[in-house]
């Protein structure tokens, strides 16, 4: 694609003439401009593209480069930022909240573990940078596979159905923990870098408007994969019944969750729950497939030796265990130093080192669990009590408990809110958004963290991000 | 935009025939001839004033323009026509010329020119000019001045020595780079290198050093201009103004740099040897604490904080063995010990010139090897070889110029610089080595800096320069010329870093901590520039009309990796044995360019000068529809002391008053920014390759733009004996290309733009060269230059809504830095105040920093004696900068914590009541609020840093002559030999806490030639 492929100089250099005293040199000078010409007009300052990097038109021309763009957005989510990884939400929000102590030494996590985050703490600020760059990624898919004319059709909705939930899931993460964001739909720089922020009861809805699309786009597809490691149909459903929760359209929840627990199994063996192959898992993020082999997950929140520790879970946390409660076995471990003085417990879900040879575990995001709990929730809040005690029975009989004694709708919701805590803890900051949607993180957290105000709630919007655009302005409050 | 190979392969085809088959077009055309007069043959000898005979004088035909050159003895033959005029000349003489009136020998003696001025051929790159009669300004350095400096970079050499040009060496590591400004910054993004061109190829000056590799040690910045070695120099020229840089378009915005070797001179065969050895050391050490005053800190700081009641805990140990556990009487300077060392120098050149008149040569090679002043056996190791070749026909119609210079550098360092543990390592720290001889870990209760001798950083660099320029005069006044050029750099850097290095109690092993990471780089560049040259005189106006072409391509690629986990520390240099490998950057780019350049010069009456001058560029950096722009310039001059009105000229011998004006550019960004890019970042997913978004597509952007104004008085006095040099210019920026800063929102940090910013830069430009006294014994002759530079944000529209809001002022210079307001130390708390500007209660936040420095120096220069005593030649130079910068605040501001600190900080608050500078000793162990460390951003750590520096001096003794032919010096150098500054840092120059300031050397040297 050549574009310009005729330039000729026209030699009229602003400042030179040409002497035409005689009519030879005249010639002589002709040919000279004329060599200059041949020479020069061919597209010389073309450049090929960059052999190592690859044009955005030629991506979406071929639908193998297109899993290559979308495989960077699973690989981004897994590694760094606000889904997984070292300092993804499970770590983080576990010491914002009341799930975990920390024992390291990053000025980051510990502005975090106090709740005394400025506007610049690094983690925050690189959660959101992460966020809009992957989203940024989904959406030139979309756009880019969209106005593609070498793909099939049923290639394009398998790729603009994952790059729609994609986009979606991020920004629903990224609205638990900033409140108000910007809800960013298109690839124009100009436009994005001078939006503002959408109110945060928008942004649910336009995750929401995402969500349906994306669970149309790849409904009926044949895509799925045996290790559930891409986001299917499936999963769209499952972050929608979560979105339906949080805005509390319980009707909506319950439906889509149903769906859900028809079409998958619980684990029984609370050993296996979080391994590779187990049945209740809906979406996870495949380890790599060099190093590390397992999640970083459990990497971070395994305690190998005191000192050392980084992780450690609240004495609040860990009497809120009923007696006899399984997962008190199962999911929680102990390490003691030489001395024996200290002793301290961790989350023990995730099991594999991350130096183990062989692949056990994936970062599991969504599982049939949650969606049990949604459903009692959303059954509670619509007077289907026994349904909503059904529910919250099979997790609490597969955790070696006995029936819940709770008979009215305020009993089981707390009864739910105090199982969700139990059953969700240490997954993706679960903990932490039950108490912000339920109002009680305020209370809880006043009386664990002697720092805590009420606007912590919510984390700073990066200060160079409002430097950068100020249209991003006011600030949260408190910040 | 994909484009076929073949399309490129035929545009290089058919350049290449172009070029074999101009000369013979030009042959063609040369058929048709006027008819020659007869000829006849004129010979005799040329001598000086004292009898003496001169060789290698020019002697031209004036008709014809034939020439030829004197033998050894001073005799010459040549054909000419019995009317001719003949016109001797050589640099250092008068010219002649002699009206043959039908004589066929002509014997003539030659008047010593005392200033030269009319003699002196600047470079100006595309064309050449007398000094008398340019129209811009070139500022240069000959090799009589570079040769006197023990120095391994050709910007060491200029420091100091031009006006207008300000060269800061970063670091006194060998290896290590010089940034260079000519007249100030011009950019926001911060490029400001101008455009090198070596023997009329363009070199690049980008380091291709990897920050992850060489940060630690160089800075990162890894000068290919480490590969021209001095002593093959024969000039410098630096083009500043408009009239002097506008034909090299959209490079020269921040100035040209030309670079001319040596070439061999005809006569008898020369051969030159020079041996030299140097010392080089720290000049300055900062005044640190001894153990005494630094333990009695550290326990105030600890009783202060109320923590005294852990000293007795074991398990806070850790946190301050040098208090608990290290002997409490030990002392060790670390300065001493870490950099204290000699580095030494030494140097070997041999070189082989001569030639008959017709062709020319010279060869040259030089090797040297220097050490540095840290522990170990470090070194950098260069050895190149240069060589020129010149010949001409026998009509003088065709000639040829071939220049090729290769370098190897082998530099092996260790990995990390030693100077930040010299100044912070606390004074009683424990011996380096136990009984045995190895290394202390103290029960494992600190870092031995001697481990990181295990840490090793080694760079090798081949550099490549070569050149051809075949030129044919088509006829008398008509000469087509061909410039073709390439250029090959090359850097394998490696850096080391096993798990020996590494305190034992870490439990690293090969296996999970060992890694090397490597950089293999190279640029390759070809050049082509065919060039006509038109001259014709009708008395008396004189015209020069030169037209020519551009295309050049560049290709650069970079591959820097990292290996982990390797099987033992021994195997760690071989990539192939690690487990692991990370690609940590992967560079494949082109550059491509092409331009058309002319320039016209009109002489009148041998006083009235205009010189217009003029490109049309395209640069491969810019999208479809931006990749072409115009650039031009115009010169003038006029010579008002050859007006009758001025008299015979016995004082004022020479007078000029000149003005340009004009527009340059710049693309310097980087290549492929305007391409929305996908890159494959080495990762996979479920197996599956990734690749990443790695920019937005922008064609939007444009050339930066560059206005330059000068005017300039230049006068001689006293037959030019004083000759004063005046310039004044102004150059205006806009068009600002930088990485916009992007909201996160848009997927990027940033975007390349042009910005609407105005950036200006004013000066003063003076320079002064004296005889000061001249006589057959002694000769005392100086120059002074001095430059005083302004430069300001005149414009910028949305300044406060960008992120330079934070970093600009409009109407302030761009070197400003905002600061905390400083209020001294609270005498009541002994805390540090600063000033709350927006009244908010905290001290936190951007809006407190509003106390504006200015970090570029307001006046620099030069000032340089030689004087000649019968053989004896004492050269001595100084240099001058009167500037501020940050002080010693940098080294530590915090009196009680953990590590060294100066001395100054003694003098810190100890109850309430105390007015001092310092606060109040801290243990580190309790959180002090965080205010403490804002002195280090606040006004009080910026202080004034003028210095007056002895650069350079050199004395050469020229042993008598023992036999005709036969020369020996023997010289004694020295560099950075004293400084007079108030400056407590460890070098004003460099005002740096990280990086090792610039040695103190003394050479002494040897040559003969014969």
């Amino acid at each position: 694609m050549k574009r310009f492929k005729h330039i000729t100089y026209k030699i009229h250099l602003p400042c030179t003439v040409l002497d035409g005293a005689h009519q030879w040199r005249k010639r002589v000078a002709q040919f000279f401009i004329l060599a200059l010409t041949v020479v020069g007009c061919t597209d010389f300052v073309d450049v090929d593209p960059p052999k190592n990097n690859l044009v955005s038109e030629t991506v979406f021309d071929n639908a193998s480069t297109v899993e290559s763009a979308l495989s960077n957005l699973y690989f981004g989510m897994r590694e760094e930022g606000i889904v997984s990884g070292t300092t993804g939400v499970t770590p983080v929000l576990g010491i914002y909240g009341d799930e975990l102590d920390y024992y390291g030494f990053s000025a980051d996590l510990i502005q975090l573990y106090q709740n005394d985050v400025p506007a610049a703490n690094g983690i925050t600020t690189n959660w959101w940078r992460q966020a809009y760059h992957l989203i940024y990624g989904a959406n030139d898919i979309i756009r880019g596979v969209g106005e593609s004319e070498a793909l099939t059709i049923s290639e394009k909705n398998r790729f603009i159905g994952q790059a729609l939930f994609i986009r979606a899931y991020l920004h629903s993460q990224l609205v638990f923990a900033f409140g108000n964001i910007p809800y960013i739909t298109s690839t124009n720089y100009l436009e994005n870098g001078k939006v503002s922020r959408t109110p945060a009861s928008e942004v649910y809805q336009n995750v929401i408007t995402d969500l349906t699309e994306s669970a149309t786009a790849l409904d009926g597809n044949d895509f799925t994969s045996t290790e559930r490691v891409y986001a299917d149909r499936d999963v769209a459903k499952a972050l929608l019944a979560r979105m339906y929760q949080y805005i509390e359209d319980w009707e909506m929840a319950e439906s889509l969750a149903s769906d859900l627990i028809t079409s998958y199994g619980l684990e029984d063996d609370l050993d296996k729950v979080f391994v590779k192959a187990s049945p209740e898992t809906i979406w996870q993020l495949k380890a790599d497939t060099e190093f590390p082999l397992n999640t970083l997950e459990g990497e971070q929140l395994i305690i190998k030796s005191i000192p050392g520790q980084s992780y450690a879970l609240t004495d609040d946390f860990l009497m809120a265990f009923e007696t006899n409660d399984l997962r008190r076995v199962y999911w929680v471990g102990s390490m003691s130093d030489l001395d024996n003085t200290i002793k301290l417990f961790f989350a023990q879900k995730y099991k594999a080192d991350i130096n183990e040879s062989e692949s056990l575990e994936y970062s599991i995001l969504f599982r049939l669990a949650e969606q049990y709990l949604i459903r009692a929730e959303a059954r509670a809040h619509l007077g289907n009590i026994a349904g909503s005690q059904s529910d919250l029975n099979v997790i609490r009989n597969r955790a070696g408990l006995p029936k819940s004694t709770a008979n009215t709708k305020d009993e089981l919701l707390d009864a739910i809110l105090q199982e969700r805590r139990i059953e969700l803890f240490t997954e993706q900051g679960l903990r932490w958004f039950d108490l912000k949607r339920t109002g009680l993180a305020n209370q809880t957290m006043s009386l664990m963290k002697s720092n805590w105000q009420a606007t912590d709630v919510l984390m700073p919007i990066p200060e160079s991000e409002l430097e950068a655009n100020p249209n991003l302005k006011p600030q949260n409050d408190g910040y | 935009m994909k484009k076929s190979p073949i399309r490129l392969g035929r545009d290089k085809l058919f350049l290449l025939l172009y070029i074999l088959i101009s000369p013979l077009l030009a042959q063609q055309m040369q058929a048709g001839n006027i008819l020659e007069p007869p000829q006849s043959t004129i010979s005799g000898t040329v001598t000086d004033s004292t009898g003496e005979p001169l060789a290698g004088v020019n002697i031209v035909v004036e008709s014809t323009n034939r020439g030829t050159i004197s033998d050894m003895d001073g005799t010459y033959n040549i054909q000419a026509n019995p009317n001719d005029i003949l016109v001797f000349s050589i640099v250092g003489f008068e010219s002649l010329n002699v009206r043959m009136d039908g004589r066929s020998v002509i014997n003539v003696q030659l008047e010593e020119d005392v200033t030269q001025l009319g003699e002196v051929v600047l470079n100006a790159g595309y064309y050449s000019v007398s000094e008398k009669e340019r129209t811009g300004n070139i500022a240069t350095i000959k090799a009589g001045i570079i040769e006197k400096q023990p120095v391994a970079n050709p910007l060491a050499a200029m420091q100091g020595h031009l006006s207008g040009v300000n060269i800061v060496q970063d670091t006194g590591v060998p290896g290590g780079g010089f940034s260079i400004e000519i007249r100030g910054r011009n950019f926001l993004n911060g490029a400001a290198n101008p455009l090198f061109i070596v023997d009329g190829v363009s070199f690049s000056s980008q380091s291709m050093g990897v920050a992850r590799l060489s940060n630690q040690i160089v800075g990162g910045n890894i000068s290919p201009l480490n590969a021209i070695n001095p002593n093959d120099i024969e000039s410098i020229e630096v083009l500043k103004d408009a009239d002097a840089t506008a034909i090299y378009g959209s490079r020269g915005a921040n100035g040209v740099v030309l670079i001319t070797t040596k070439k061999g001179k005809a006569g008898k065969t020369r051969f030159d040897a020079q041996l030299s050895t140097s010392l080089g050391q720290v000049s300055h050490f900062l005044d640190l604490m001894k153990t005494k005053e630094y333990l009695e800190l550290r326990r105030e700081g600890i009783i202060n904080d109320g923590v005294d009641n852990l000293l007795g805990n074991p398990g806070l140990d850790f946190f301050w063995p040098d208090v608990t556990l290290w002997d409490q009487d030990r002392y060790t300077d670390w300065q001493k010990e870490l950099i204290g060392g000699t580095a030494y120098r030494n140097n070997a050149q041999f070189s082989v010139s001569g030639g008959s008149e017709r062709t020319q040569f010279l060869i040259s090679g030089a090797y040297q090897k220097e050490t540095t002043v840290f522990p170990g056996d470090f070194r950098y190791k260069g050895a190149s070889l240069n060589s020129s070749l010149n010949h001409h026909s026998k009509d003088g119609k065709f000639s040829v110029n071939l220049t090729t210079s290769y370098t190897k550098e082998d530099n092996f360092l260790p990995s990390t610089d030693f100077s930040p543990k010299a100044y912070s390592l606390e004074p009683n720290a424990p011996a380096l080595y136990d009984a045995e001889g190895n290394i202390n870990w103290e029960g494992n209760t600190w870092e031995n800096p001697m481990a990181a001798l295990e840490e090793k950083y080694m760079v090798l660099s081949n550099t490549l320069i070569s050149n051809a320029v075949v030129s044919y005069k088509v006829f008398n006044n008509l000469e087509f010329k061909s410039s073709m050029g390439f250029t090959s750099y090359r850097l394998d850097a490696q850096r080391a870093m096993p798990s020996s290095a590494r305190n034992p109690q870490y439990g690293l092993t090969p296996q999970n901590y060992s890694y090397l990471m490597t950089n293999t780089s190279k640029r390759e560049s070809w050049i082509v520039e065919p060039q006509l040259n038109w001259n014709k005189q009708w008395s008396p106006f004189s015209l020069d009309i030169l037209l020519g072409a551009t295309f050049q391509q560049e290709t650069t690629e970079q591959l820097a990796l990292r290996g982990r986990g390797f099987p033992n520390n021994e195997l760690i240099f071989n990539i192939g044995a690690a487990e692991n490998l990370d690609i940590l950057s992967n560079a494949d780019s082109e550059y491509n360019y092409n331009a058309v350049f002319g320039r016209v010069n009109l002489k009148f009456l041998d006083k009235y000068f205009i010189n217009l001058t003029g490109r049309r560029d395209g640069s491969s950096r810019f999208g479809p529809g931006k990749q072409f722009g115009n650039f031009c310039a115009v010169g003038i001059a006029w010579l008002f002391s050859e007006e009758h009105f001025m008299g015979d000229g016995s004082v004022l011998s020479y007078g000029k008053l000149r003005t340009s004006y004009g527009t340059t550019g710049s693309d310097n960004i980087g290549d492929y920014r305007f391409l929305d890019t996908y890159s494959v970042t080495g990762n996979d997913y479920n197996g599956v390759t990734i690749i990443e978004p790695t920019g937005l597509f922008n064609p939007l952007f444009g050339w930066e733009e560059n206005r330059k104004l000068e005017a300039a008085l230049e006068l001689g006095f006293f037959k030019d004996k004083l000759l004063l040099n005046a310039s004044w210019y102004r150059n205006r920026s806009s068009n600002q290309l930088v990485g916009i800063p992007l909201a996160a929102t848009t997927g990027f940090s940033e975007l390349t733009g042009n910005f609407d910013a105005i950036v200006e830069n004013t000066g003063f430009e003076l320079d002064l060269r004296t005889v000061n006294i001249e006589s057959k014994k002694f000769k005392w002759s100086t120059i002074i230059n001095l430059t005083v530079p302004k430069n300001r944000l005149v414009d910028f529209d949305g300044l406060e809504n960008s992120t330079f809001a934070n970093r600009y002022i409009i109407g302030k210079p761009l070197s400003i830095v905002k600061l905390y307001h400083s209020l001294g130390v609270d005498p009541e708390t002994g805390v540090y105040m600063f000033e709350d500007y927006n009244d908010d209660g905290n001290i936190n936040s951007q809006e407190d920093k509003e106390w504006v420095e200015d970090l570029a120096p307001k006046f620099y220069g030069g000032l340089g004696n030689t004087l000649n005593f019968g053989n004896l030649t004492l050269d001595f130079f100084f240099q001058f900068k009167k500037q501020r910068t940050f002080n010693t605040l940098q080294f530590g501001v915090i009196p009680g914590r953990k590590g060294n600190i100066p001395m100054d900080l003694y003098d810190r608050w100890r109850q309430p009541g105390d007015i001092t500078s310092f606060s109040r000793a801290y243990s580190g162990l309790v959180p002090t609020g965080g205010l403490d460390n804002f002195q280090q951003q606040s006004n009080a750590s910026v202080s004034d840093a003028s210095f007056v520096r002895l650069r350079n001096i050199s004395l050469n003794y020229s042993i008598p002559k023992l036999q005709e032919g036969l020369d020996i010096d023997v010289y004694l150098q020295g560099q950075n030999l004293w400084t007079i500054t108030g400056y407590k840092g460890p070098d004003p120059e460099q005002p740096t806490s990280t990086r090792l300031p610039s040695l103190r050397q003394i050479t002494l040297g040897f040559q003969l030639s014969f």
